[in-house]
């Protein structure tokens, strides 16, 4: 129950605000009762706040070569290396704890593009009627057809190598879905009577769009995204794999990389290709879980399952 | 609904029987022995008796087999076991040895060279090789633009060739020149090839008429090579029959293979995969002094051959204290010992310790006068005006001492070796930016002059002239774009080019080594290049199927990718029989899982609609 | 990636809202369709060119490291692999050459890249195909079955398994099998899609190619077969609070029966598109498994595109993995129309 009604009046801007503080405390209960959600949100977090203070938890020379000379190369796990060492000697969990800032970083970032352009082109494609609504919906299904990661290659390997390539290859490889997704839901939006009453009352295109469509479209753009950066993080990994991306930072993809390139496998030395895979595995699921249990709240129809 | 069920049941069951009676026996003839099919006397290049056929694992691309065109290291190579050269290399330096030809002499100071070839040769098909195969070749690619792609630059000295009778071959050279002009062209068969309409294009792939040990049978692009052995050869016939090159895309999947008895041969082993192999059983490591330097080859101020400059790199490095003060600072004994776990020779200049009579010793005075020293490099920078700023990097004139070093994004070893780099750089004052790229841009960088340093090597033959000359003044690009000739290091010094002309006239031996190494001392004190290491070609072959490889140079050198032929040639299997039991394990656990996976999905899908039939009650 | 992202109901909405454009008369329905189908792979070949001209670098250069060549000997590789002339040209001799078929030449191969494709292509068929079929009737078997009964330890056992699953990076699990099965227990072969010696009889060949592929298909099934549990489960879910449901149950009928010949073939309509749509995802996938398999297809030649860098192999490529895509989405759209009764009315 909240606290004394309030009798003094107040600007549209501040109910505004009101309104939308109840409904994110609204949100964050209804999170807080999936299980499944809590649990991948908390593993999200203890990896974020890890991959934050990988300065201070894993000092940065423990990465040069040139002071880890005496360090045993291949060392399995045990107490004094806890995830074992590579093959240049260096630890195994300081490379995935700088790892984890290189392959989030691209997440998210390859997400951002992602679902920026997707949204941008999703409402344009759902408000705008007749040739320019039918253009973008062609351009959408164009990029729906394209392979993906075949694209993604391609650019990898037309633009100069490194990381802010990867994001690029990735974002303009995996807006179309977004955009599918959010067209559908503009459409839906747009046939409802408070848009009627608002066009007849005057409102342009923009205000439509900010004022009514984004925070309708946004929630589910919302779940979308936390459903995409688990993706973007294994197309990252697997383009780092086929040797496309910027070799000398640390993410998980490039451990893997390096992996394969000394033949840990057949070797024997399991830690170093499981350890990174089950990282990926792990942060993935975490995101998968997030996502689904947010689409549960934002998308009423599944609640009820 | 009864009859209509029993119906159904009635036809299923029938269904499963046929499935049954096809899949077991299927799977029982393929758990035989495979030894069931060799009496099946096709000519494809599957079958034949396990025991005397080698396989070797590759991922090497082929361009073609036609010995005029290929430049690619894996047919090139398969071509030296194909055609015998008029002038072998000796397996034991590597100098000129008996080839189709017996014995030769250099008349006019080494402007005219007389062939002798040996009596009774024969090409495969049976036809006598003479002098004529030999002028026509050589003819051919003096003539033919489209046929000297492979191997021109070694006929560019040739004036004319002469054949007066069958056996003599006399090479009338422009200019006199000290070494073999013989060497590395491979000699094909006139008879054939001058029937074909355009020699060119001539692919090569299958059937060849040679005179080597091994002859080209067929090839399935990417999946398998097959060679057959050569009875006619001069030097005898091998002992085994065939050679097959199986394809694999990754090293790993090789290595596993070897294991599990797929193949019998790989090459180009990792350091780790080599240290993993020691103990397997079968299997024997063996790790060769390789003909190939690895370097950081500098950008030392790159020019036209008229002297016009071009690229874009850092004229800090045109001052030879920097060069010389970043070879200080280097510390490639560990990088051989640390990222490539002690498997190769501390690298000198640029031509390899498989090369004795050649290559710059280790304990030359002036190797031991730029041994690895911080220190002394911190002194020379400051000498030369670079003083350290705040950060730790040397400024001098307000410009920050800050250097690229581009590396192959595909290589991990380059990218090993750029993170011993850049510390130990840091630590003298120098900043290095690593620019991570993949080959082309490289290759087309380094024509252009857009780099400082980058990862540099050469697979280097037996005579050292080619690469000599192509660190000479001559060499450099006649255009501002870097096109117009090959160089190395895009270095040029005038006292260096006199050498060159000198080694290549001088006859005796020993003089020669004598300038050769001085123009090594030359290169090394001025820095064009720091050589790191040469690397050992690490292999691993299953011993207990095939023995008698033999090594280039002999005492200690690789196997595989030899400048001849010698690796193979005499190899041998081992034991009377060799069942070849061990491989034919495989196929039967495999096929028979195989096999019970359909069945089992046969029965149980047949079982599955049985028992739904049976359930259904009234539908509507 | 678009295509490997689990749908959202919304998706499924979306898709009944395209019904309308499938109830036009058959003609016109197969002429947008098949138009469509054609303007996307212009646009795809037109993408194909000109984003391999942005690329930097010349291969002969780095031919020329390897090989001691002389500067005539470099201009006559040149010339062969028509790098010298100016790019409009060079357009205008990919339009005419992808008219004919001809994608140029691989700078690695030496062969012609549509010959080297069309050898290659049947092999990539051969296993996407077969996974794709294992990995949509598991999926949607299981999908149905669990959406079927949502909440019980069947489904959440399922939905859990499917999400673990679909977090793997396809070509770690594939370094995984291949470790375990192929190197260690020996059970399967390390690569390859015959072996050097394989059965002369025709079968004995077939049962060989089918050891090869074991592991590879179960990879890619692994990987992907969840995308089809969740689509299909969402799909019942949806399906089960309609109407004529409560009707059959009311009438008595077993509830196995009500959802295998009522519930599910309705539930499969909307699927069918969407099943389709990510059939984009396990292609691609298969440029990864091929790789670590030594599978000798379409995927394995891009992977050693990009090793090159092979620039008219991975064009190649690019523009049959698309074409593949825009083929099986064309006769998804087909057999959509088939399969929805009313659809078919106009």
């Amino acid at each position: 129950m909240s606290g004394p009604i309030e009798t003094t009046v107040r600007s549209p801007r501040s109910m505004a605000w009101a309104r939308r503080r109840h409904a994110f405390g609204a949100f964050c209960r209804e999170f807080s009762r999936s299980r499944s959600g809590m649990v991948g949100l908390g593993f999200l977090v203890v990896i974020v706040v890890l991959a934050l203070l990988a300065p201070v938890i894993a000092p940065a020379w423990m990465l040069d070569l040139t002071k880890l000379l005496d360090q045993p190369r291949f060392a399995p796990p045990s107490l004094d290396h806890p995830l074992g060492t590579d093959d240049q000697g260096r630890e195994l969990w300081v490379r995935m704890i700088w790892g984890a800032r290189v392959s989030l970083l691209v997440g998210f970032a390859a997400t951002a593009v992602s679902m920026i352009i997707g949204t941008v082109v999703g409402i344009a494609a759902g408000h705008f009627t007749g040739w320019t609504g039918g253009l973008l919906m062609r351009i959408i299904d164009f990029f729906l057809v394209l392979p993906s990661l075949i694209l993604a290659i391609v650019l990898s390997v037309v633009l100069s190598r490194g990381v802010w390539t990867i994001v690029i290859a990735i974002g303009l490889t995996s807006w179309a879905g977004t955009a599918r997704v959010v067209r559908a839901q503009t459409l839906s939006v747009e046939s409802r009577d408070y848009i009627e009453r608002a066009r007849v009352l005057g409102a342009g295109h923009w205000h439509i769009i900010v004022k009514h469509l984004l925070p309708a479209v946004l929630p589910l753009v919302l779940a979308n995204t936390t459903l995409t950066v688990g993706s973007a993080i294994i197309a990252e990994s697997t383009l780092s794999f086929l040797g496309l991306g910027d070799a000398t930072l640390q993410s998980w993809g490039s451990v893997l990389k390096n992996s394969m390139d000394v033949s840990a496998a057949t070797a024997g030395y399991w830690w170093y290709v499981l350890v990174p895979g089950i990282a990926i595995v792990l942060v993935v699921l975490a995101f998968t879980l997030v996502g689904r249990a947010v689409e549960t709240i934002v998308n009423p129809t599944l609640r009820s399952r | 609904m009864r009859s209509r069920h029993r119906k159904h049941l009635i036809r299923a069951m029938s269904l499963f029987a046929a499935a049954a009676l096809i899949v077991a026996p299927a799977a029982a003839a393929n758990a035989a022995p495979t030894h069931v099919h060799a009496a099946d006397p096709s000519d494809s290049p599957s079958s034949g008796d396990d025991a005397k056929t080698m396989r070797i694992a590759t991922s090497g691309f082929v361009d073609t087999f036609n010995p005029f065109v290929s430049i690619y290291l894996l047919p090139t190579n398969l071509i030296r076991y194909m055609y015998e050269n008029l002038v072998q290399n000796s397996d034991v330096d590597g100098s000129p040895t008996k080839g189709l030809a017996d014995h030769w002499d250099v008349t006019d100071e080494g402007k005219t060279w007389t062939f002798t070839l040996q009596d009774d040769l024969e090409w495969s098909d049976g036809e006598p090789i003479t002098s004529a195969d030999v002028k026509y070749t050589f003819d051919q690619m003096m003539s033919v633009p489209e046929l000297s792609v492979a191997n021109g630059n070694l006929v560019t000295n040739f004036d004319s060739v002469d054949a007066p009778d069958d056996k003599t071959v006399v090479i009338n050279l422009k200019e006199a020149q000290a070494p073999n002009p013989a060497i590395e062209i491979p000699i094909v068969p006139e008879h054939i090839w001058s029937e074909i309409s355009n020699p060119a294009e001539y692919a090569n792939d299958a059937d060849v008429v040679g005179s080597g040990p091994f002859l080209l049978e067929s090839y399935k692009a990417n999946q398998f090579i097959t060679l057959k052995a050569n009875p006619t050869f001069w030097d005898g016939a091998p002992k085994i029959d065939k050679i097959q090159y199986v394809y694999y895309t990754n090293s790993d999947a090789q290595v596993q293979a070897l294991r599990s008895g797929d193949v019998d041969f790989v090459s180009g082993l990792t350091p780790t995969q080599y240290d993993a192999l020691k103990d397997a059983e079968g299997i024997t490591v063996h790790s060769g002094i390789g003909r190939r330097y690895s370097s950081f080859s500098f950008n030392s101020g790159l020019k036209t051959v008229d002297g016009r400059p071009f690229g874009t790199g850092n004229p800090a490095l045109q001052d030879v204290e920097v060069r010389q003060a970043i070879r200080l600072g280097t510390d490639s004994d560990t990088l051989l010992e640390k990222v490539l776990g002690g498997l190769g020779d501390p690298g000198t200049s640029f031509i390899p310790a498989s090369y004795p009579q050649w290559t710059l010793p280790t304990d030359d005075a002036v190797v031991k006068e730029f041994a690895y020293d911080p220190e002394k490099a911190k002194a020379k920078l400051d000498a030369a005006g670079w003083t350290v700023g705040e950060d730790g990097i040397r400024v001098k004139d307000g410009q920050k001492l800050s250097i690229r070093l581009t590396i192959d994004a595909s290589d991990p070893t380059e990218l090993a070796i750029s993170q011993y780099f850049q510390p130990w750089m840091k630590e003298i004052g120098i900043d290095v930016q690593v620019v991570s790229t993949d080959s082309d841009t490289i290759s087309a960088a380094a024509v252009s002059g857009d780099y400082d340093i980058y990862l540099s090597g050469w697979s280097i033959g037996p005579d050292p002239d080619y690469q000599l000359g192509i660190n000479t003044c001559a060499a450099l690009p006649t255009e501002t774009d870097g096109t117009g000739a090959t160089n190395q290091d895009g270095w040029c010094n005038a006292e260096f080019d006199k050498m060159y002309q000198e080694q290549r006239t001088e006859t005796d031996p020993a003089k020669r080594e004598a300038i050769v190494h001085d123009m090594l001392v030359l290169n090394y004190t001025d820095t064009a290049q720091i050589t790191y290491w040469y690397a050992s070609g690490l292999e691993a072959y299953r011993s207990d199927r095939f023995t008698d490889f033999r090594m280039m140079p002999a005492d200690g050198g690789i196997i595989a990718n030899q400048s001849g032929y010698w690796g193979f040639k005499d190899v041998a299997p081992v034991g009377a029989e060799g069942d070849g039991a061990a491989a034919s394990e495989g196929p039967n656990v495999g096929l028979i899982v195989t096999g019970v996976i359909i069945a089992v999905i046969v029965i149980g899908g047949v079982i599955y609609f049985v028992v739904r039939r049976r359930k259904s009650a009234d539908v509507e | 990636m678009s295509s490997t992202v689990p749908p959202t109901e919304a998706v499924i909405l979306e898709e009944q809202g395209e019904a309308s454009v499938r109830s036009s008369p058959a003609v016109k329905f197969a002429l947008t369709k098949i138009g469509g189908a054609l303007i996307s792979l212009a646009m795809v070949i037109l993408l194909g060119f000109f984003a391999f001209k942005i690329l930097p670098g010349d291969p002969v250069a780095k031919l020329a490291r390897e090989h001691p060549m002389s500067p005539e000997q470099i201009a006559q590789l040149r010339a062969q692999l028509g790098l010298d002339k100016p790019l409009w040209q060079q357009f205008g001799d990919y339009l005419v050459n992808v008219f004919t078929l001809n994608f140029g030449e691989s700078y690695v191969y030496k062969q012609s890249v549509a010959s080297l494709i069309g050898d290659y292509f049947w092999n990539t068929i051969l296993l996407t195909g077969t996974s794709a079929v294992i990995a949509i009737a598991l999926g949607l078997w299981l999908g149905q079955k669990a959406g079927w009964r949502p909440g019980s330890r069947f489904d959440k056992v399922t939905s859990g398994t499917s999400l673990v699953w679909w977090s793997v990076p396809t070509f770690w699990l594939a370094l995984i099998l291949l470790m375990v099965f192929g190197g260690t227990l020996h059970w399967f072969p390390t690569g390859g899609m015959v072996s050097p010696n394989s059965p002369d009889d025709a079968l004995g060949k077939v049962l060989d190619v089918i050891w090869h592929m074991v592991l590879p298909v179960t990879t890619m099934v692994a990987v992907v077969y969840a995308q089809y549990v969740m689509v299909m489960r969402a799909s019942v879910m949806e399906e089960k609070s309609a109407d004529y449901l409560v009707t059959a149950r009311a009438k008595g009928l077993r509830d196995d029966d009500l959802r295998t010949r009522h519930a599910v073939p309705n539930a499969l309509l909307p699927t069918v598109t969407l099943v389709f749509l990510h059939i984009g995802g396990l292609v691609a996938g298969a440029v990864t498994v091929e790789t670590v398999f030594s599978w000798p297809g379409l995927g394995k030649l891009t992977y050693q595109a990009i090793q090159g860098p092979d620039l008219p192999l991975l064009q190649g490529t690019f523009v049959v993995f698309s074409a593949i895509i825009i083929f099986t989405n064309l006769v998804a759209d087909f057999v959509y129309r088939r399969l929805d009764p009313r659809v078919r009315r106009g």
